[in-house]
């Protein structure tokens, strides 16, 4: 209970917290990378590339958060890309084709319908038990289909066929274009998502039911946690995520597509895994998203920078994805984590074997 | 009325599709009590305590709290009448602190916000309470098993329980550690708590309890003050017919020198181990929990990597580096947790034994030879007696005695030669165990050389021919078990420092 005073206690104490291992390695990384890129090309740094890296990176970290929630509760949402594509063509289409909506009334029917398809996902995990991957999958198949309901059906795009509408305008400028204090809009949301989702996480009953059910879904449910709640809730609040990553990604090209938001499930994981969120459930820290996520960009904006192809970048990312797990897995093997090895501590408990003589609890 | 008793069960029955898991079962719990509530695997025990806290509802039956009628109860609602379980497979969350885990679903709420702090306070007066010395902060995944069990009966005081449920607490715990519960549920029996008390021990209850009852098969057979009553009655209650001796030892000629261990070297737990192993010969590891037992077993079989040291076996030096040696040449083990480790539980009895004897049921091109496997596997249920209705039952159905035969059995049909039993009768019970310990008897007699570990020191004392004590990753003493006595055996357990027997 005594922590040693100072900026040193303050430091262990920091390093203590559950998964910050982890996100302090991929911190490390990110810096590293972000000075490589740097020297490599003096343009990386320019405020325009900050700012479009930034930008960039927004709508995988809104995403990423949505999966880290399911992810530290064991479970995996397959279908938030597709509701991202779905949340896409059904704004164009309410706000064009169908209705002619106001944006802000288009905005709120798309977001509901998305939160629906969460509250399906919830459903058929926390109540019928169906596994995630399964029920999701079914679920990404079906959003991904309402993505395709064009009207016309014929045409993988929807324009806002209207430039002139200043409503339009409105809208794009809120959700794409819009610039305030130097950050564009895109990048606000994330980062007051972001923090929103930290805070729920972190501070919040409901955060804490959703790393127990995580980490131990019958302790949770004997210990009186309203499972089937908890888990609900998660799904749900990925699926709204994945429908503002839509209206983004709408705001931004001015038309629905059909197959916006492909593969962003798995980036999300991918973002989520590099920053430390465990797909076994129990552990991860949103900020570690965060780290996960700009790594993502940084490679992916870096390397076009440096003027590597596609297919490089690609390769790139899938082996950092791999990487960082698997360090992850070796510093846990040794038991202790990388921010153990950088700061120097916990090496107390490191030293007793794993099966201790039964007097672990002489160390704390 | 204030009743004199905080819970009463009447003639409670309870079905499950295709089972009548209790038939009129009675139980009461007064405050300041131990209460056990003994029987075999089956008997019902578990039913009967998942309907106390909620888990399961009721058929048919009265279920009093306070003396005031109790229906509709889900485990929220138990824990607001003040009835804690705790859990054999602990329910722990291991990513959370102590804290965050006594206060789970009862989150003390500021401002919309978690109190970390009033919780963190609050449970440390708790622990404190106990005395123990856990910080409110460390995360239980960190902890041995004995603190999380305190931790859940830090949980269970925390929520104002009066009466607490033990299922099978000490199955995991050393004998220090059993001390130190007892002494605790002392404690909470002088503070007025009632405690449901199951344990397959019996020669725990001596300690701690007042009172019995017995069920068997699902119906209820008698309650009684301990003091009244012996082991040898309860026991015969529980199984329904007098089991004559418990430890059913036989003599065996001992045969020539099987397996030979010198200076064995496996990380922390196992240092300089030299021991050796006669055809038709018993030996029981003996030593606390940590001890470095299963980690001496595990290096022999090859699942933990040997550092240095010599394993002859029959004369032949052996090379183990992984678990496929240890077995070719003629080792099997049956491991400590057999579930996680022995057993693949969602496949059947033939799958499992067809597991382990790929190599010689399969043709040239991989087929599975499938008479060869059910011939394997007739005679490995023929020859332990396993109780099954078919080759085909899934693992998972079978009581824990007949799965420990299968993992017994799926090795035995290679024609082992040692054969490793770590803690096989863990949370079996009592005709279970004397199953095994006949099984153990029979490979002896068959010439098999028989390697135990067990931290019940009676059955370690009942069967072996010769006790290896360790403490702390190194052979403190070896026992004929002609000389071994209870105080003997923890003396060398518990002998720190260097020592050369």
């Amino acid at each position: 209970m005594n922590e040693s005073a100072g900026t040193l206690g303050a430091i262990r104490k920091f390093t203590s917290i559950r998964g910050m291992g982890q996100v302090i390695s991929v911190t490390v990384a990110l810096i590293i990378m972000v000075t490589a890129f740097g020297i490599i090309n003096p343009n990386f740094f320019s405020s325009e590339n900050v700012m479009n890296l930034l930008r960039q990176i927004s709508p995988i970290l809104i995403i990423g958060i949505g999966q880290s929630c399911v992810l530290i509760t064991a479970g995996i949402d397959l279908s938030i890309g597709s509701v991202a594509g779905m949340s896409c063509m059904l704004s164009a289409l309410l706000m064009t084709t169908l209705g002619r909506m106001h944006p802000v009334a288009a905005v709120l029917l798309t977001v509901l319908s998305c939160v629906l398809i969460g509250a399906l996902n919830g459903f058929l995990v926390a109540k019928t038990k169906l596994p995630p991957f399964i029920a999701t999958l079914g679920t990404m198949i079906i959003a991904r289909g309402i993505a395709q309901l064009n009207g016309r059906n014929t045409d993988s795009i929807l324009m806002l066929d209207d430039p002139n509408n200043p409503t339009y305008e409105a809208f794009r400028q809120c959700f794409y274009y819009g610039k305030f204090l130097g950050l564009f809009a895109p990048t606000w949301i994330a980062l007051i998502l972001f923090l929103i989702f930290a805070f729920l996480l972190s501070k919040t009953r409901t955060g804490r039911h959703t790393y127990a059910i995580g980490s131990n879904y019958e302790a949770a449910k004997l210990s009186g946690v309203r499972v089937v709640l908890a888990e609900t809730k998660v799904y749900v609040a990925s699926a709204f995520l994945s429908s503002v990553v839509g209206l983004i990604l709408m705001a931004q090209s001015g038309m629905g597509t059909m197959d916006a938001g492909n593969m962003y499930e798995l980036n999300a994981v991918a973002a989520s895994v590099i920053g430390g969120v465990s797909t076994m459930g129990g552990q991860g820290l949103l900020f570690g998203t965060v780290i996960g996520a700009a790594i993502w960009g940084v490679l992916n904006n870096g390397l076009q920078f440096a003027g590597a192809p596609l297919a490089l970048r690609n390769i790139v990312i899938g082996v950092v994805v791999i990487i960082s797990v698997l360090i992850d897995r070796i510093a846990r093997g040794n038991k202790i984590g990388i921010g153990d090895m950088i700061f120097g501590t916990n090496r107390k408990t490191s030293k007793t074997p794993p099966n201790g003589n039964g007097d672990g609890n002489g160390v704390s | 009325m204030q009743s004199e008793y905080l819970v009463e069960l009447s003639n409670i029955s309870k079905e499950f599709p295709g089972v009548k898991a209790l038939d009129s079962v009675s139980f009461d719990l007064k405050a300041g009590e131990v209460h056990a509530l003994l029987g075999e695997n089956g008997a019902g025990k578990s039913t009967l305590m998942k309907i106390m806290s909620g888990v399961y509802e009721l058929d048919s039956g009265d279920f009093f709290v306070n003396g005031d009628r109790v229906t509709d109860i889900d485990p929220r609602k138990a824990q607001e009448l003040g009835i804690a379980i705790i859990h054999q497979e602990l329910n722990m969350c291991a990513h959370l602190t102590v804290a965050e885990n006594i206060f789970l679903g009862r989150e003390k709420i500021k401002g919309g916000m978690l109190d970390q702090k009033a919780m963190n306070e609050a449970a440390d007066i708790i622990l404190k309470e106990l005395k123990l010395s856990l910080s409110p902060q460390t995360v239980v995944g960190n902890l041995p098993v004995s603190s999380q069990q305190m931790v859940e009966i830090a949980k269970a005081l925390s929520t104002d329980a009066k009466v607490i449920i033990m299922d099978e607490p000490t199955s995991a715990l050393t004998s220090k550690e059993i001390d130190e519960l007892f002494r605790i549920i002392n404690d909470l029996k002088k503070r007025g708590h009632g405690i449901v008390y199951i344990s397959h021990r019996l020669e725990e209850l001596t300690h701690i309890v007042d009172r019995v009852t017995i069920l068997r098969d699902g119906r209820y057979i008698k309650t009684l003050n301990f003091a009244d009553t012996n082991l040898p009655e309860i026991i015969s209650m529980m199984v329904g017919h007098e089991i004559n001796e418990k430890f059913p030892r036989v003599r065996c000629e001992r045969g020539e020198k099987l397996l030979e261990v010198k200076h064995l070297n496996a990380g922390p737990l196992v240092r300089d181990v030299s021991f050796e192993l006669y055809k038709g010969e018993i030996i029981g590891f003996a030593g606390l929990m940590g001890a470095g037992r299963t980690e001496v077993v595990k290096a022999l079989f090859g699942a933990n990597r040997i550092e240095s040291g010599e394993v002859t076996l029959e004369g032949r030096r052996l090379s183990i580096r992984s678990p496929i040696n240890a077995i070719v040449a003629g080792i099997a083990c049956a491991p400590e947790d057999r579930k996680r480790e022995g057993l693949c539980v969602n496949l059947h009895i033939r799958e499992n034994v067809g597991l382990a004897n790929l190599d010689s049921i399969c043709g040239p091109l991989g087929v599975i030879n499938g008479k060869k496997e059910r011939e394997l596997t007739a005679r490995a249920i023929n020859e332990l007696k396993i109780k099954t209705p078919s080759q085909v039952q899934s693992v998972k159905n079978l009581s824990g005695g007949n799965q420990q035969k299968v993992v017994v059995g799926k090795w035995l049909v290679r024609d082992a030669k040692v054969v490793i039993f770590d803690e096989p009768t863990r949370g079996i019970d009592v005709a279970a165990k004397v199953e095994i310990y006949n099984l153990m008897n029979r490979l002896k007699e068959q010439g098999i050389g028989v390697i135990f570990v067990s931290s019940e020191m009676p059955e370690v004392l009942g069967m072996s021919d010769k006790i290896i004590v360790m403490c702390n990753g190194r052979i403190t003493g070896t026992l004929p078990v002609e000389d071994a006595t209870q105080d003997k055996i923890l003396t060398l357990a518990t002998r720190y420092e260097t020592y050369s027997a």
